[in-house]
């Protein structure tokens, strides 16, 4: 009954310092886990920026004019046309802007 | 056998042991109790970690959500020079890494202190180089840097943040206390390698960031202003340009450029000069775009008609022993046409028959000499006498734009005002305060400031201001498609040597609105001292036909007047 007694004792005692050592463990891994966040969300951050800087507008544009030559439309080439559907009462409608460039509605010619 | 211990020695034994405990027994004491406090506060200090945590700041982005300013954590590096054994090899090493020269970092390495910063908020490259570097005595933090992706596009409106990531400018400053993250103090648990363990109240590490802000400036808007602006000045070899575009229903700011432009990443190199708002700071005289204003008056009070007709004085009028003059000598001519050919000499007229307190009440009730109230820093007031200090020519001279000081931004809003049909609107830039999460904390609508002409007097001048660009000084301000009303302005500047007005230095100005018949934007350009030809009309009106053109573009507004598809065909 006295070594039964002792046995159990010791168990709770290894019971006890595992615990204490296994959250030491598991508080490091936690850590570990938190400054790999940290740093995705930097990288997150990092790559947020740069995706900012590479569509800027005027980025965007000197690339649409030098690489691939477009040029900004001259007067009337595009053109709004509102549309007003004929099987709806016309007050029911919200005027939809729509836009046709001249490119599509003159067969593809430039 | 050993012979038993003399009952003398036995009591010096026990005496010693009792020695030795009471010595054990005192220390205990003396460590347990009577210094537990200091030595409880000596191990915290040794087994804890004190960091102060301050929350990202908010980001600010546009009104479809692009971005303009963000906070990226990056890396700080420090010296701690008692415990470098070769300060000279160290910041031979550094200083290609972190682009400061060797002799800067070998003294502050030589200083005699504990802590010393060598370069602070560094690019994340940087920082990538220096993780691979381990060297004795320098260490690496990580600090919020406030970035801004477009570079100088809408950069006097951002304004920028501080190095300790404070706003100094712009809406940065204005919006400060939403946009600041929480400021925390943490306590860490270290172990023997000094390695975080355990952090205390896991939970409340991090503290909450800064809020969110949403824009009403639209970025490509922004880009279409900021870059005719800039080639207009540079063309002009002017000194600087001014340009802002609004929602005339609303009040709100879709651009705001003013050239020559900064770049907020960069602006410790900078002058006060470059970063200052001159839109909402400079006030200038308006010259003949008050003539729209003194129009709207006159029609409102019923003085005057469209049709009434006003003798030009042949193009010369003395006037308090002055003598006014006008471009174009004009006979009789309707108040229409006064306006459309921008007659000095009508104008004052006009002026002369509202009268001082009457011409005085309808520039105070459009807004001029009293801040717009925009959320942006900096905003001055004008400058507007009051009838009292006024001389014999104040009433002629104001009716011309002279004698009054009027910044770009009380000018936009006033002719916004006829714009829209008679309401003077509040301008504002920020639309919405978000939480982290992205959730709307406030918002923030349209607000009227007061009704200042009737719907029938704003469509009146609006007809008169569509002559100036169809028949008038304005025609190169119209956009094909559109109907546009605007005016023109040339101011002479006063001359800081002799106190008159200059021969040599104007303010060319255009300022009007598009379509005319249903307005969605209202623009006003101004450009400082161009040289060479600086009449509005030439330097001013082909930017808010360039811009217009491409913004109501971009708008997807339909035209409401014929296009020709002649051009249309043979165009690229």
């Amino acid at each position: 009954m006295k070594i039964l007694a002792v046995f159990a004792g010791l168990c709770l005692v290894f019971l006890f310092v595992w615990e204490r050592v296994d959250m030491v463990r598991v508080g490091y891994h936690v850590e570990r886990l938190k400054r790999d966040k940290v740093s995705l969300e930097r990288e997150r951050d990092q790559l947020r920026v740069k995706f900012s800087s590479l569509s800027a507008p005027d980025r965007i544009a000197k690339v649409a004019s030098e690489k691939l030559g477009m040029v900004l439309p001259q007067p009337g080439q595009v053109i709004m046309v509102r549309s007003h559907p004929e099987s709806i009462p016309p007050s029911r409608v919200v005027p939809e802007e729509v836009r046709v460039a001249k490119s599509d509605w003159s067969g593809g010619r430039r | 056998m050993a012979a038993p211990l003399s009952r003398g020695r036995r009591y010096v034994v026990l005496l010693l042991l009792l020695c030795g405990f009471g010595v054990v027994l005192f220390r205990l004491v003396t460590l347990q109790i009577l210094q537990a406090a200091e030595l409880t506060v000596k191990a915290d200090r040794q087994h804890q970690k004190t960091v102060s945590l301050e929350g990202a700041r908010g980001s600010i982005v546009d009104r479809h959500g692009k971005m303009l300013a963000m906070n990226l954590e990056v890396p700080s590096v420090f010296g701690v020079p008692n415990v470098l054994d070769s300060p000279a090899r160290t910041a031979r090493f550094l200083s290609p890494v972190l682009h400061v020269r060797t002799d800067e970092l070998e003294r502050k390495l030589r200083q005699d202190r504990g802590f010393v910063w060598l370069a602070r908020k560094l690019d994340p490259e940087q920082g990538r180089r220096l993780e691979q570097l381990s060297m004795e005595g320098i260490g690496v933090v990580m600090e919020g840097r406030r970035f801004y992706p477009k570079g100088p596009l809408l950069s006097h409106v951002l304004g920028f943040a501080g190095m300790d990531g404070e706003g100094l400018e712009g809406v940065e400053r204005r919006y400060e206390s939403h946009l600041h993250g929480e400021k925390r103090v943490a306590i860490l648990q270290r172990d023997a390698l000094g390695r975080t363990v355990f952090p205390k109240g896991l939970a409340e590490q991090s503290p909450a960031p800064g809020h969110g802000l949403v824009l009403t400036i639209d970025e490509v808007i922004q880009y279409i202003t900021e870059k005719e602006l800039e080639e207009a000045v540079v063309q002009t070899h002017a000194k600087s340009g001014t340009m802002i575009v609004l929602d005339p229903q609303t009040g709100a700011l879709l651009a705001l450029a003013v050239s020559p432009r900064f770049d907020p990443n960069a602006v410790s190199a900078l002058a006060p000069d470059r970063w200052r708002n001159r839109a909402l700071t400079d006030a200038y005289e308006p010259g003949s775009t008050m003539k729209a204003i003194i129009a709207a008056a006159a029609l409102e009070e019923g003085m005057m008609k469209p049709h009434t007709m006003v003798f030009g004085e042949n193009g010369r009028w003395s006037i308090a022993n002055t003598v006014i003059h006008d471009h174009e000598k004009l006979g009789w001519v309707s108040f229409a046409q006064v306006i459309q050919k921008s007659s000095n000499i009508g104008a004052a007229k006009t002026g002369m028959g509202l009268g001082d307190q009457r011409l005085y009440r309808y520039l105070q009730t459009f807004g001029f000499g009293q801040r717009t109230d925009i959320d942006l820093p900096g905003e001055a007031a004008g400058l507007l006498k009051s009838p009292r200090e006024w001389g014999r020519r104040s009433v002629a001279s104001i009716s011309m734009g002279q004698e009054i000081g009027v910044t770009p931004m009380q000018m936009v809003t006033a002719i916004a005002a006829i714009a829209n049909g008679g309401v003077l609107m509040k301008p504002y830039v920020v639309s919405e305060i978000r939480d982290a999460q992205g959730r709307v904390l406030k918002q923030m609508l349209p607000q009227v400031k007061r009704r200042i002409l009737s719907p029938k007097t704003a469509q009146e001048v609006t007809a008169i201001l569509e002559g100036v660009v169809t028949d008038g000084t304005g025609g190169r301000a119209a956009i094909t498609g559109f109907r546009v009303a605007g005016k023109t302005g040339t101011a002479q500047k006063i001359d800081p040597q002799t106190g008159t007005y200059s021969t040599t230095q104007f303010v060319g100005s255009f300022v009007g609105y598009a379509p005319a018949d249903a307005p969605r934007l209202a623009m006003i350009v101004v450009i400082d001292e161009p040289q060479g030809e600086a009449w509005g009309g030439t330097v001013a009106a082909p930017i808010f036909h360039r811009v217009g053109t491409q913004v109501l573009n971009y708008l997807g507004v339909s035209s409401t007047e014929p296009v020709k598809l002649a051009m249309a065909m043979g165009g690229h």
